[in-house]
């Protein structure tokens, strides 16, 4: 279970200070696939990031399973897969020997059941450099996947993709999202509606709706034009 | 930790660019000393040691400069800090990597001593130690690298900005200073230097200051390198 108790995030810059996330609030359960919209710059990496401990709230609380992200952080980390925004990865590394580092770093010697759903087997042996955009996608998902985390944090899974890797990419996580809590971040209304089974809009740092997805196509669409004024 | 350590050593190791830096290294050393000692007829590994301060300030950046740089450029950082291992592990892997890389730079170059050893009476334990100071030396330079590494997206600003460290740390405790600064400034400087404490390994002693000059040293960058990480610059 994911708490966050009106959790603040301030960032210094030379532009003054910032409130990147302010006083949000939300828990996520098993089970749930949490499509997380906003605008760009309303937030959504900066709560990730906070879930994940790779950054510390300025004020209020993050726990994961009761444990702090900061204090436990190694605790809490491998309970979780991060895919992150733009799936930066070791290029010059081959795909299988990239997915034994992931591995062994989180403890597991067998990734293959990984590399079958995630359909890449035919790729273990290319570096990663030479992929096309969706395979680096499928690599960076595959490294998530691996060690079976109970929490999945993707941010923008589907960024720069084709729409049949799109496609590919969605039923991937709708596949996978038994048993786990999946939070993804996304741009296209579509595949919030599509994906998730819970909607939270996020603008300008503040969480201005939580709630299941709206009924009908284009829903989520109407309702975040209705919400987001950015 | 291990795994990534191997992680690190395997890049230089199957990149060509760890090779050419430690054997352009190897060159430079073996050539520099030996040009000399035919001329000077001083068959002495001293030439040698006082050399290698200089030629690490560029070969110890050259293999470092990329370490936390492009992992920050790439924002593969983002990677390696939410997989579960500590900033601390991550910085020692990586300057662990380039401690092995620094050290086989080292021993390619032991073909002089045993190449002295046919034309002269070398006595083996002041060569071991002198050895024992150019691994800490290597050590304490690898640290500073990795802290300016750290702060900057730039490999090329992350070399250069370590080579001047290294080039001011080397150059308060010469000749030429030492005619212009105050008597008590020349000696606290010598102190910082770390040519000053190498020089105890080169006549061969093992001067436990020095071991802590240098450890404190490489301690030093390598903590604050490992807060830079934490703080998440």
């Amino acid at each position: 279970m994911i708490f966050l108790t009106a959790v603040t995030k301030r960032f210094r810059s030379s532009k003054g200070i910032k409130n990147a996330v302010n006083e949000i609030s939300f828990k996520a359960k098993k089970g749930e696939i949490i499509g997380f919209l906003g605008p760009n710059g309303a937030g959504k990496t900066t709560t990730m990031r906070l879930i994940l401990g790779y950054l510390a709230p300025t004020s209020g609380s993050v726990t994961i399973d009761g444990l702090d992200p900061i204090e436990k952080r190694i605790e809490v980390l491998k309970k979780i897969g991060y895919l992150p925004e733009n799936n930066p990865l070791y290029v010059e590394m081959k795909v299988g020997e990239y997915l034994r580092f992931i591995g062994q770093v989180k403890g597991i010697e067998d990734f293959s059941s990984v590399v079958d759903e995630v359909g890449i087997s035919d790729v273990l042996n290319t570096k990663i450099e030479e992929l096309s955009r969706g395979f680096k996608q499928r690599v960076g998902l595959a490294a998530a996947l691996i060690a079976d985390p109970e929490i999945l944090i993707l941010d923008e899974p589907t960024s720069g993709l084709d729409p049949i890797e799109q496609d590919k990419i969605r039923s991937l996580i709708k596949k996978i999202s038994q048993n786990k809590t999946i939070i993804f971040s996304t741009h296209i209304l579509s595949e919030a509606e599509d994906v998730a089974n819970r909607l939270i809009i996020i603008d300008k740092g503040k969480i201005v709706y939580d709630g299941v997805k709206p009924q009908g196509r284009g829903g989520a669409e109407k309702l975040f034009k209705r919400l987001v004024k950015s | 930790m291990v795994t990534l350590y191997k992680k690190e050593l395997k890049y230089y190791l199957d990149n060509p660019i760890g090779y050419i830096t430690v054997v352009l290294f190897s060159i430079f050393v073996n050539f520099l000393y030996v040009k000399d000692i035919f001329v000077t007829g001083s068959a002495s590994m001293r030439p040698f040691f006082a050399l290698l301060p200089w030629l690490l300030m560029i070969f110890v950046p050259a293999v470092t400069m990329r370490i936390l740089s492009e992992e920050k450029r790439s924002n593969t950082i983002e990677i390696l800090l939410t997989l579960p291992v500590s900033e601390t592990q991550v910085v020692l892997s990586k300057f662990l990597a380039i401690f092995t890389l620094v050290a086989l730079g080292l021993v390619l170059t032991i073909g002089l001593p045993v190449s002295l050893s046919f034309l002269t009476q070398i006595y083996l334990p002041e060569i071991l130690v002198g050895y024992l100071g150019a691994l800490l030396l290597g050590a304490a330079f690898i640290g500073l690298s990795m802290f300016f590494s750290s702060q900057t997206k730039n490999q090329v600003v992350a070399f250069l900005t370590s080579v001047l460290a290294i080039f001011l740390l080397l150059v308060i405790s010469t000749d030429f200073l030492a005619n212009v600064l105050p008597k008590f400034i020349q000696d606290l400087a010598g102190y910082f230097s770390p040519v000053y404490h190498l020089q105890n390994f080169v006549k061969g002693i093992v001067d436990l200051r020095s071991v802590f000059y240098f450890a404190s040293l490489t301690l030093m960058f390598l903590f604050a390198t490992i807060i830079d990480l934490e703080k998440r610059n």
